[in-house]
């Protein structure tokens, strides 16, 4: 069994897609902050620092055309996007938070109506997990029930073994596919211990408690003090592996333009401003609790799965200090 | 899903249809008649009464309104709203034969076929009328399968009053009762209409609620005010249908912001009993 990458032959091998024309993103310092970014060379690739944002723009990019229009006298003239052509993209270094967000939202873009802007990049992309050796203060996927090397939404997982490279584990096809394809980078040293993984520091949540209490407590007091610090920024929303509320916006003229689907965020007082001006989220802890309701109870009742995978962004990001952690547990508390 | 799907795979891909005819209701409020431009999208689209669309004005955006014409009139559709702000000043500046976007059919719709036999009593007020008088022609042109059928129909003033043309027709014909109001003030000398307030001139109406639906659609305050009156009348939460409107993007149960709890207007509504609206968090 081909269960093991040398760091040379993983370098090699990307450098070897890359000059076959593959789109491959990873983890990598982009003006001075690691995010997921195609790589031009392997050596790119940062592997011990969690990227500032998520994986999701790989399939959910911030902004992105959905058809462009044109006017020529009365008539106008639609150009549709083709989602065949998205390109294969491989999707390497992913931290196991950032993975297990996709097949989460694949519930919300494939259920009913398929959106596929989301789901042909998904299916054009192979997904390479990478096990954390660190984490910190901010980090609690143990409490959501993953851990530092949960290879959830990962075709393939590598975890880094002492001495250099790692062991690797398919869990998909696609991730079978990739071994069966490129087997002469990989052999079957598999004896080699694992490096020490992170140790969030999180017990576990019981998420069955929580939301047992968010399906009661719609109305309660705690909500004002959970969340009236919250400016709305929507920072937490744009950082976050899951959160997938979007915008369908024009771009242009009258006469000539795009239609983009962009980035949105519940904690803007105008994501639900009607155009009579009315609102029914009109006060920031209204929108603080959808957040919350929706992580932790709405996305549960409808796809059984609950819309957060612990990576802590929007912990570190929050520039009032809100920490999302602290309230889901004293919540499970309650 | 629907049936109306184009060739494309793109979800957020719209029909165009040109602007058959523009009809103003109000200084402010607008009804554009559409055909679809497309000659298979004109035969094969279909929707049912109290289901909604999203409107494009090019280099605008899109709005969500309901379908306001009946499924029962083919050929076209018509569309009526208030041009309050971007999308809808934009859709107010197209004259007849300009080209706009549609999406949809989206959203549930009025069990028609469960009201067969009964009488019907429709209460609105002012821009609200669009989402029952699609039901309203739609029972109407199957007048012999519903009992009596009262409309209670009001507006700040007789200029606030939409399809004005339709209420004479209303009026005039025998198997409806048509009550007309305006708020007081809003009257001219000539109104023969009442004067007060929508749930004050219902209670006076009074209609019976024994085998009867009631359709309520209106301003929050309109809703607060009936409700109770429909329930002094007899009607119970189950016999009362009304929309909701949330502010929608996507209309397909995606963008993430018509919820009400956990209840997505765009998927699980826009048409709800008053008792599903009652065991909603007040978000709408």
């Amino acid at each position: 069994m081909q269960n093991f990458i040398s760091e040379q032959n993983l370098n090699t091998l990307l450098d070897k897609l890359i000059a076959a024309g593959k789109r491959v993103v990873a983890p990598r310092l982009t003006a001075g902050t690691v995010l997921y970014e195609p790589l031009q060379k392997a050596e790119q690739m940062v592997h011990d620092e969690l990227p500032r944002r998520s994986a999701k723009e790989t399939f959910f990019p911030v902004c992105e055309d959905i058809m462009s229009y044109e006017k020529e006298g009365q008539q106008v003239r639609l150009t549709d996007i083709d989602p065949n052509s998205f390109p294969e993209t491989i999707l390497v270094g992913v931290r196991p938070c950032d993975a297990a967000a996709v097949p989460v939202l694949d519930a919300v873009f494939s259920w009913d109506y398929r959106d596929e802007f989301f789901l042909k990049r998904r299916d054009k992309t192979t997904i390479i997990g990478l096990a954390c050796t660190t984490a910190d203060d901010a980090c609690f996927c143990t409490a959501l029930g993953l851990s530092p090397a949960d290879p959830k939404g990962s075709d393939l997982f590598l975890t880094p073994v002492e001495g250099g490279g790692y062991t690797c584990e398919t869990f998909t096809e696609k991730g079978e596919q990739f071994i069966a394809s490129h087997g002469s980078f990989f052999s079957g040293q598999s004896d080699a211990k694992t490096l020490p993984l992170a140790q969030p520091q999180t017990d576990k949540f019981d998420l069955k408690k929580v939301k047992a209490w968010l399906d009661e407590h719609f109305e309660d007091p705690a909500w004002d003090s959970i969340a009236t610090r919250c400016v709305g920024c929507g920072a937490c929303a744009f950082v976050c592996p899951a959160c997938h509320c979007f915008d369908i916006v024009d771009e242009g003229t009258e006469k000539k333009g795009k239609r983009r689907k962009s980035w949105d965020a519940c904690g803007f007082w105008k994501f639900t401003h009607h155009a009579s001006g009315h609102n029914p989220r009109d006060q920031q802890p209204k929108r603080y609790r959808n957040r919350i309701m929706h992580k932790f109870k709405y996305y549960d009742d409808k796809f059984g799965q609950t819309l957060c995978t612990g990576c802590g962004r929007c912990i570190r990001i929050c520039p009032v200090g809100i920490d999302i952690a602290a309230i889901v547990e004293e919540i499970s508390k309650k | 899903m629907c049936s109306n799907s184009s060739t494309s795979d793109n979800i957020y891909l719209p029909f165009l249809a040109t602007v058959e005819e523009v009809i103003d209701e109000t200084p402010d409020v607008r009804t554009l008649r559409l055909v679809f431009q497309d000659e298979q999208v004109r035969d094969g689209f279909t929707f049912r009464a109290g289901q909604f669309a999203e409107y494009s004005a090019f280099g605008a955006g899109e709005s969500t309104f309901c379908i306001a014409s009946s499924p029962t009139r083919t050929g076209y559709i018509e569309c009526c709203f208030r041009a309050v702000g971007r999308v809808t000043e934009a859709l107010r500046r197209l004259e007849p034969g300009d080209t706009m976007g549609v999406r949809g059919p989206y959203g549930n719709s009025f069990p028609i076929e469960q009201f067969f036999g009964k009488n019907l009593v429709f209460v609105a007020g002012g821009i609200a009328l669009p989402p029952l008088r699609t039901l309203i022609w739609n029972c109407l042109d199957l007048r012999d399968k519903f009992g009596d059928i009262t409309i209670v129909y009001g507006a700040r003033t007789e200029a606030d009053l939409v399809y004005k043309r339709e209420l004479v027709e209303w009026q005039e014909r025998g198997d409806v009762r048509l009550v007309k109001t305006v708020d007081p003030g809003g009257n001219s000398p000539e109104w023969d209409g009442k004067v007060g307030f929508v749930p004050t001139i219902l209670e006076e109406a009074a209609p019976s609620a024994e085998n009867t639906i009631a359709l309520v659609c209106g301003p929050p305050i309109m809703i607060k005010f009936t409700l109770p009156v429909l329930e002094k009348l007899g009607f119970t939460d189950e016999q009362v249908y009304t929309t909701l409107e949330n502010r929608m993007k996507c209309g397909l149960g995606k963008c993430g912001r018509c919820n009400v709890g956990n209840v997505y207007v765009c998927k699980d509504g826009p048409v709800f009993t008053a008792a599903q609206v009652k065991a909603m968090p007040m978000e709408y």
